[in-house]
């Protein structure tokens, strides 16, 4: 073997373990970002990540940014194979008639076949909005599993809580729709 | 010719067994193709709703004639490629198929060089050339006087 080959053999060898180990640093690096649920536990308020997801009505796509500075959300992460999510996606149907002019409602509909999805939303009378994330991706960025999970933007994009006991609805609510 | 005649009975046992799964792909095979969204296990590992769903959807797609190939795309189309449990023999996912191929191929030409190597380091060192007929008669003189 010649010189010029041995070293290049070995320039590949350490190019290709500085490659692995600049692909480890990078998950590191992206898994030590913690997701919003983490972030509310910390005490923090971070921005609401966003995502542009295509409505599972099939009418077109929807940006969570546009709503920025306009009107404060409340983003439900369902899914149709979810028993426990009927009762909080219908307890934030009934608050829709309550706080529909001031505040947007959005589901999230996560991990799930979208066909089944669009049955559950007519069986159980869900009206508001809701996109597919059929990959979790997104789910992912707010908490990840279990669901449901539902989370109150304010209006300027800060995320004020997430619902963790039956009062936080109310509570929230209060708080996004005078932000 | 001899030797390949066990490879071509195998491709002749194989090839029409692995079309007959693609025309008419059963649920029991998919469940071990295809990933739980929320349990990070194959389908026939868990009896999670999610799971049970994306069961009774492959069924339904078998009972209306789709291949497997149409099953996986419209469950990749659903839930993303991480649905499935082997990467796609497509794009990207051609890396993690050929990566350990390769990986193996380039180990056993190191591990075949070395040796090679290796085993000629310990081969005795060539002779050097004959001596002349003066330097013969020196050697036999001094071997003489050496041993007398």
């Amino acid at each position: 073997m010649t010189r010029s080959v041995r070293l290049a053999a070995q320039g590949l060898a350490v190019a290709l373990v500085a490659g692995l180990l600049g692909l480890l640093v990078w998950r590191v690096v992206n898994d030590s970002n913690t997701s919003v649920a983490q972030a509310l536990k910390d005490g923090r308020h971070p921005t609401a990540p966003v995502f542009d997801l295509a409505r599972l009505d099939g009418h077109g796509r929807f940006d969570l940014a546009s709503l920025r500075g306009n009107k404060p959300i409340v983003l439900d992460f369902w899914a149709s194979w979810c028993v426990p999510c009927i009762h909080e996606s219908k307890r934030l149907e009934a608050a829709l008639k309550q706080y529909g002019d001031r505040v947007a409602f959005i589901g999230v509909d996560t991990k799930d076949f979208s066909g089944d999805a669009r049955d559950w939303r007519r069986q159980h009378g869900i009206t508001y909005p809701s996109v597919h994330d059929g990959s979790g991706s997104v789910l992912a960025k707010w908490g990840g599993l279990p669901i449901p999970r539902i989370f109150f933007i304010a209006r300027s994009g800060k995320v004020a809580g997430e619902l963790i006991v039956e009062e936080d609805l109310p509570r929230y609510l209060r708080e996004i729709a005078a932000s | 010719m001899k030797r390949l005649f066990p490879i071509v009975l195998l491709a002749l046992l194989v090839i029409p067994t692995a079309r007959a799964s693609e025309r008419h792909p059963t649920l029991g095979e998919l469940e071990g193709e295809v990933m739980c969204p929320v349990c990070e296990t194959t389908l026939d590992q868990s009896s999670s709703p999610a799971a049970e769903q994306i069961k009774r959807l492959i069924a339904t797609r078998i009972a209306a004639g789709d291949t497997k190939t149409q099953i996986k795309d419209r469950l990749v189309t659903e839930y993303g490629a991480a649905i499935l449990a082997a990467p796609p023999h497509k794009g990207f996912g051609l890396v993690a198929w050929w990566l350990p191929v390769i990986g193996i191929v380039a180990a056993a030409v190191t591990v075949g060089v070395g040796a090679r190597r290796w085993a000629r380091s310990r081969e005795p060192a060539p002779a050097g050339p004959p001596l002349d007929a003066a330097s013969e008669r020196r050697l036999d003189d001094e071997l003489r006087r050496f041993e007398g």
